[in-house]
């Protein structure tokens, strides 16, 4: 069946056979360098027993197809005696054989972010931790099926690729494992010469701004009055000095870079390494491309990273390459069904499925297509049980719950989230030197933190912290950037401004200098800087103080349009310290010169001397119009006052303000010292509240469902077991069974009534006995012995009494029973025929009552 | 004082005065309006209550006051209040006002009080649409029908009826609350969802058949408004009624002649197709009216846009340098006293004397840039736009150049049929009757000629009227555009020039003062 077609096939390996020579002579001496990261751990024991019995035997089929497989084997290594032997049948963790390919066990798992194929490759890259091949230059020994690779969550690069492959294949993906060989950084996940992809500045899509439509009587600009000539040399210049700039930074660059460079690998072009081949077609891939499983990361079909393709895999094939790799995988195609490239080890069907989808749908060639597929060994189901992963484990996604990776100049700690108790969940570290001894920025990223911090960036030169808030906070703080958490210090702060209701959208402060600027308030005020003085000691309220003095505050405010131009007020200095106010109006349409007015305060009254009277010469100003009446001195008057009014509100305003920061700056260092990780409703395992009204309302339906069940209780069943009766009843029957069950019934109800009256009985009797005793012996009794008798009697009062209670209780409710069950029975369906409810006439019942009720009452008297 | 025995005033000075005074600012404020005197054009409250008054008068110079009361006193009439145009507030409770007049000017009135007066009719408020809170307590009201008035004013929130008449009228309540539905407030109460309910279910049909045939009304004036807007359209476009055959109407409607010509045998095919052709001429003249406007009017918005974003940049770039400038300068000033070397100062004073000449020039140069610029736009834009007037004016022409030849046309043609006619009434073959009008033109060839020509005359007149017409408005509207425009920038101009040396000379100014100051 399986024949390879004589094919003149180039050689393919990527070294001939003197260099492989020499390269074996030079193994022996090469060190492999592991990563920290990587070291190989001894594999946990496998817990046979717990194995399905797939994993520890093989089927028929795949007995049939391992056999295929050495045959195939054989085949090749007579035909390409050159190339290395291929990965067919590796053991599994139970040291069984199996196909590669029935390895793949394609499943879809219920989380949203691994229905593409970005958020496979990074979960399968952030849950496994890498176990190095040994050597690096051979395929694994044994493949894992992707289960036991979960669950321990360690593997090689090939229980990576079978993993994701498994993943991709489930989402629908026409996904590929493919076997192969890369460059050293690759099969070592080692990334530290990469630049680490969150430092990557992010593309801002620049959406050009549409340009203007030339205006049919748009302005001409002024006329340059420049010389061209100058203007020219003077550019030149420039370039010129650019250009030397340029180079030298080129040349520092590439001498950085050379410095940098890696030694050359001996070992380039043998390093095994596996990986994923998504092929274009299905979910809308437009072209082929390879993911790492180790990193996650997408390459070109092209990249020089990978140098070499031995085989392809998935579910229901293996294709072996035999395109030339000496040059890498540049030219290699990926067209599975063209026969000279690519040699398939099972004929027939897949090549339909690969090469054209079309074809499938074409209903007229389906039916031939069946008949030679009949023929046609198929690719045994696959040996792996589906895959299954906790939402637990989906939390921690990292190997115990943290992963460290190292980028050039950079390191990457990752976090579960919940996992610390700070609730960070992403640590950057970024360096200044190659060898990551400097640290340059540290940023951090939280997730759950009650304070809200999202984000959190240090910079140890500057040691300025800049913090990031989500929205919720209760000061509404958006953005923290400081030095030290002191007060009357530089800092900025930004907040969200529609969440407060004085509109703050930023407070800027300097030693001696804050500056705040406001969004949409309804008084148009939009910025408010005040310049303080050395400070001073204040006495208020019997308390001193540290004040520092204000000495001049400037506001500036919107255009308010209800108001003239001329009388709104779009800027107020008040300088404090000079006793002047100035104030300067919005401009006039058409107006470029605003208009101003600059008081000076009186003086108020001290102890000699009365207040200073207003006088018009404490006012001078500008008018940008002279014909315009002027201002009339009472309306300045009133003015200036209005305007003192305004500037102790000012000054209680910036007091406020810094009263908010001393808080906002406390709250936030007792935040810090002291987290809580804030924990979803949603979040059933956290949360416990949620958690136990889940609990509690799962028994309430389950007992809902019980007493449902007991509702639907046959009460029938017994009697007409015991009758022997059929299913189907004749009315005479029915009449039977229903006074059977009435009887029965009424019979256990007599019971449990005489039961209570015997107790009864028995204590009295026992309680007369006691009496007895008591009063025969009562002289000669000690005092203990007394108490005790008095005890005992008291009790047994008691339970009598207690007994005797429960006796009228029955005997009140024993005929409502009675009637109950009769309505019931009389409701039963299998009852239901008119002749069983008429025969039961009304006198025979009533008697039926009587009775039970004198029988009960006759017991009690007894 | 009992104010009752007085002997009735009229409002005057003297007690105006006294009021301003008494309830004008207090403290300093007082003596420094005191000393300075009011101006009654400033005054924006008035109290003149218990003051005995039978008059209004002497109020018309407190223009700008928003809230009068004349409350608690011996009013008659009212009057003497059309100057007061910002009022706002007006009390004329506890007079003895009988009829609601004088009040149409007060267009801003929110809040008015009539309460405890004579008044038996709700009137004359049509004008007084913002009235927000209406009191007519305590007076003679007493048909309900006089609710009905009151819905006419839509932001009516308060109103207080109680005292009156009507208010013993079981239905009182429910009517009121039935027919004004917007009422939150009446007499002193706010109604209540029951109340409501209630008057809506007794009123309901009464009610909507009101609002459908105020709904009618609204839609006719609405529908009115559209015409007339289409209207203005074609009037700016200077082609209104030539979209049909009113030219040609009235080309007929005074012409004696031609209504009897018409009765000519023969006569009735020509006038058949003469006014169609006539209308599809006038149609094209409309049709290319609407669409010249249409250019017209972009052309005018496009070059004002342009202008406007010209001048804007403009005044931006000046502002922006005028204040920097005073904010330096500002700076300067401040420095410089504290300079105490005379010489100093004065080297100090005259470097900030350059520098706002500089300013001035800087400015100044700034102004005159955008001069240039904008007559640079202006001459495109005059030629455009003549262009396009002169275009319109040919095309125009030329077709009432076709209307006249229609017409010359139609006159010989009617010549024709006319003397066929007399020759037929000469020869005695005519087989028709010819009504008597007729027969006074068919007696001899000139005065048939006559006729004719007469109608043509008269037809050919209409024309030219309408052709002269439409030239003499497009050109005067041009000119007129044109003039506008050249007077604004002229305006802008002088404005801006004046404001820089205004602004230059006040800096200039100061320096000197700093400067005399500094040598006494």
């Amino acid at each position: 069946m399986e024949v390879l077609p004589e094919v003149d096939c180039e050689e393919d390996v990527t070294i001939t056979d003197d260099e492989e020579d020499d390269e074996e002579s030079s193994l022996s001496n090469i060190r492999i360098t592991h990563t920290v990261t990587h070291i190989a751990k001894p594999r946990p024991q496998v817990a046979l027993s717990k194995c399905p019995s797939s994993y520890k035997e093989n089927s028929s089929q795949e007995k049939l197809m391992a056999a295929m497989a050495e045959n195939f084997r054989q085949q090749y290594a007579l035909l390409y005696p050159d190339r290395k032997a291929l990965l067919l049948c590796p053991v599994n963790e139970c040291s069984v054989q199996k196909f590669v390919s029935t390895t793949l066990r394609s499943t879809l798992l219920p989380y949203p972010e691994l229905y593409d194929w970005e958020g496979c490759a990074s979960f399968v890259a952030d849950y496994l931790s890498l176990e190095l091949l040994d050597p690096p230059f051979e395929l694994p020994k044994q493949l894992s099926s992707p289960t036991w690779v979960l669950q321990t969550q360690r593997g090689t690069c090939f229980d990576f690729s079978i993993v994701l492959c498994s993943l991709l294949l489930g989402a629908g993906y026409n996904a590929y494992c493919v076997s192969g060989y890369a460059t050293k950084e690759m099969c070592l996940l080692d990334q530290s010469r990469q630049e680490c992809p969150l430092l990557q500045p992010q593309i801002q899509d620049k959406t050009e701004e549409p340009k203007k439509p030339m205006k049919k009587y748009s302005v001409k600009p002024p006329r340059d009055l420049h010389s061209n000539f100058e203007r020219r040399q003077e550019e030149k210049q420039q370039a010129e000095a650019e250009a030397a700039t340029l180079k030298k930074q080129l040349d520092a660059e590439r001498l950085q870079k050379e410095r940098e460079r890696p030694p050359p690998d001996p070992l380039r072009g043998l390093r095994v390494h596996c990986w994923v081949l998504l092929l274009s077609g299905n979910r809308e891939i437009p072209e082929n491309f390879f993911i790492d499983p180790l990193t996650g990361k997408s390459y070109s079909t092209t990249d020089e990273n990978f140098l070499g393709i031995e085989s392809v895999w998935n579910h229901q094939n293996y294709w072996v390459n035999k395109q030339d790799c000496t040059f890498g995988c540049n030219e290699m195609t990926f067209d599975l069904g063209d026969l000279s490239k690519w040699e398939y080890v099972l004929c027939g069907q897949s090549l339909s499925i690969i090469s054209d989808p079309k074809t499938l749908e074409e209903p007229e060639d389906e039916e031939e297509e069946e008949m030679d597929e009949l023929k046609v060994f198929e690719m045994p189901p696959s040996w792996v049980t589906t895959i299954d992963i906790s939402p637990a484990d989906m939390e921690m996604r990292y190997p115990g719950g943290m992963k460290v990776i190292e980028y050039r100049k950079a390191k990457l700690e990752k976090f579960a989230p919940y996992l610390l108790k700070d609730g960070l969940v992403t640590k950057l570290t970024t360096y200044k030197d190659l060898d990551c001894t400097k640290a340059s920025t540290i940023k951090e990223w939280f997730k759950h933190r009650s304070d809200h911090l999202d984000e959190r960036e240090l910079h140890t030169d500057s040691n300025v912290t800049t913090e990031h808030f989500r929205p919720g906070r209760s000061d509404a703080l958006k953005y923290h950037r400081y030095v030290t958490l002191v007060p009357e210090t530089e800092r900025q702060m930004d907040f969200y401004s529609h969440i407060r209701t004085d509109g703050l959208a930023r407070r800027i402060e300097k030693p001696f200098e804050m500056t705040e600027t406001f969004e949409n308030r309804t008084d148009f005020l939009f910025y408010r800087n005040a310049v303080y003085g050395k400070q001073i000691k204040v006495i208020r309220a019997g308390e001193a103080l540290e004040q520092r003095p204000l000495q001049r505050v400037e506001e500036r405010f919107h255009r308010d349009h209800s108001k003239p131009a001329s009388k709104d007020v779009a800027e107020r200095i008040f300088v404090v310290s000079d006793r002047r106010i100035q104030v300067t109006f919005h401009l006039e349409d058409d107006r470029i010169i605003p208009a101003w007015l600059n008081f000076i305060k009186p003086k108020e009254a001290a102890d000699s001397q009365k207040a200073q009277a207003f006088t018009p010469q404490m006012v001078s100003g500008f008018q940008v119009d002279p014909s315009t009446k002027p201002y009339t001195n009472l309306q300045l008057y009133e003015m200036l006052v209005e305007l003192m009014r305004e500037e102790e509100n000012v000054e209680l305003h910036i007091r406020d303000s810094e009263k908010e920061v001393r808080s906002i700056l406390s709250s936030r260092e007792k935040e810090d010292s002291n987290t809580d990780l804030l924990i979803s409703i949603y979040n059933p395992t956290r949360n416990e509240m949620a958690r136990l009204h889940m609990e509690e309302k799962e028994r309430m339906a389950k007992e809902k469902k019980q007493r449902q069940k007991e509702k639907e209780l046959d009460l029938l069943a017994p009697s007409q077991v015991r009758l022997g009766l059929p299913e189907v009843l004749t009315s005479q029957d029915a009449l039977q069974l229903k006074t059977d069950c009435l009887n029965e019934f009424k019979q256990q109800l007599f019971n449990k009534a005489s039961l209570i009256q015997s107790r009864i009985e028995k204590e009295t009797e026992e309680l007369q006995k006691k009496q007895l005793w008591y009063q025969k012996n009562y002289l000669t009794m000690s005092n203990e012995d007394e108490d005790d008798y008095l005890a005992y009697c008291s009790d047994a009062m008691f339970r009598i009494h207690v007994l005797k209670m429960r006796l009228i209780r029955h005997k009140e409710r024993a005929p409502q029973k009675y009637l109950a069950l009769e309505e019931k029975l009389k409701r039963h369906p299998r009852l239901e025929s008119g002749e069983v409810c008429r025969m039961l006439d009304h006198p025979s019942q009533m008697r039926l009552q009587f009775r039970l009720v004198a029988v009960l009452n006759h017991g009690h008297v007894i | 004082m009992n104010w009752q025995q007085d002997e009735p005033k009229v409002i005057d000075e003297e007690m105006l005065k006294q009021a301003i005074e008494e309830q004008g600012p207090q403290g300093q404020a007082g003596d420094i309006s005191k000393k300075e005197g009011i101006q009654y054009e400033d005054v924006l409250q008035l109290r003149l209550d218990y003051r005995n008054i039978l008059k209004i008068f002497h109020l018309w110079h407190f223009t700008s006051l928003t809230k009068l009361q004349l409350d608690n006193n011996v009013i008659e009439r009212i009057e003497g209040l059309e100057n007061l145009t910002n009022l706002v507030w007006l009390d004329l409770s506890f007079n003895n006002i009988q009829v609601i007049e004088g009040l149409e000017a007060l267009v801003k009135l929110q809040d008015l009080s009539l309460f405890n007066n004579r008044i038996s009719v709700i009137e004359n408020l049509d004008t007084l649409q913002n009235l927000h809170i209406l009191s007519f307590g305590n007076n003679a009201i007493a048909q309900l029908e006089n609710v009905l008035y009151l819905r006419k004013f839509k932001h009516l929130r308060t109103l207080n009826l109680a005292g009156n008449p009507i208010c013993e009228e079981e239905s009182y309540k429910t009517f009121v609350t039935a027919y004004l539905p917007d009422l939150v407030y009446l007499d002193y109460r706010l109604l209540d969802e029951q109340t409501r309910e209630t008057a809506n279910t007794k009123y309901k049909y009464a009610v909507e058949a009101m609002q459908q045939n105020e709904l009618q009304e609204q839609q006719a004036m609405e529908a009115q408004k559209i015409s007339n807007e289409e209207l203005q359209l074609h009037k700016d476009a200077f082609v209104e009624f030539l979209n049909g055959p009113q030219l040609f109407d009235s080309m007929f409607d005074e012409d004696p002649d031609g209504e009897k010509l018409a009765l000519l045998p023969g006569m009735e095919a020509l006038l058949e197709s003469y006014p169609c052709k006539m209308e599809a001429l006038c149609v094209q003249i409309f049709d290319a009216g609407l669409t010249q406007h249409a250019q017209r009017t972009a052309e005018v918005e496009s070059f004002f846009t342009c202008s406007h974003e010209a001048v804007a940049d403009n005044r931006q770039k000046a502002a922006q340098i005028a204040a920097d400038f005073e904010s330096s300068r500002r700076q300067k000033i401040v420095e410089m006293q504290q300079i105490t070397d005379v010489e100093l100062l004065e080297d100090n004073i005259s470097s900030c004397q350059e520098q706002a000449s500089q300013l001035s020039e800087t400015l100044m140069s700034l102004e005159l840039q955008l001069v240039d610029q904008l007559e640079d736009i202006f001459k495109d834009f005059e030629r455009n736009i003549s262009d396009m007037v002169g275009g319109f004016i040919e095309y125009v022409q030329g077709i009432f150049a076709q209307c006249r030849d229609l017409e010359n046309q139609h006159h010989e043609q009617q010549l024709e049929i006319a003397l066929a006619t007399l020759e037929k009434v000469v020869k005695n073959e005519l087989e028709e009757e010819i009504p008597d009008d007729m027969a006074m033109l068919l007696v001899d060839k000139d005065t048939v000629t006559n006729a004719v020509s007469a109608s043509h005359d008269t037809h050919l007149l209409k024309i030219d009227n309408r052709e002269d017409e439409l030239l003499t408005r497009i050109n005067s509207w041009m000119s007129g555009l044109l003039k506008s425009i050249h007077d604004e920038e002229v305006k802008r101009n002088r404005k801006r020039v004046s404001e820089i040396r205004n602004y230059v000379s006040y800096v200039k100014d100061e320096l000197e003062d700093m400067r005399m100051s500094e040598h006494h």
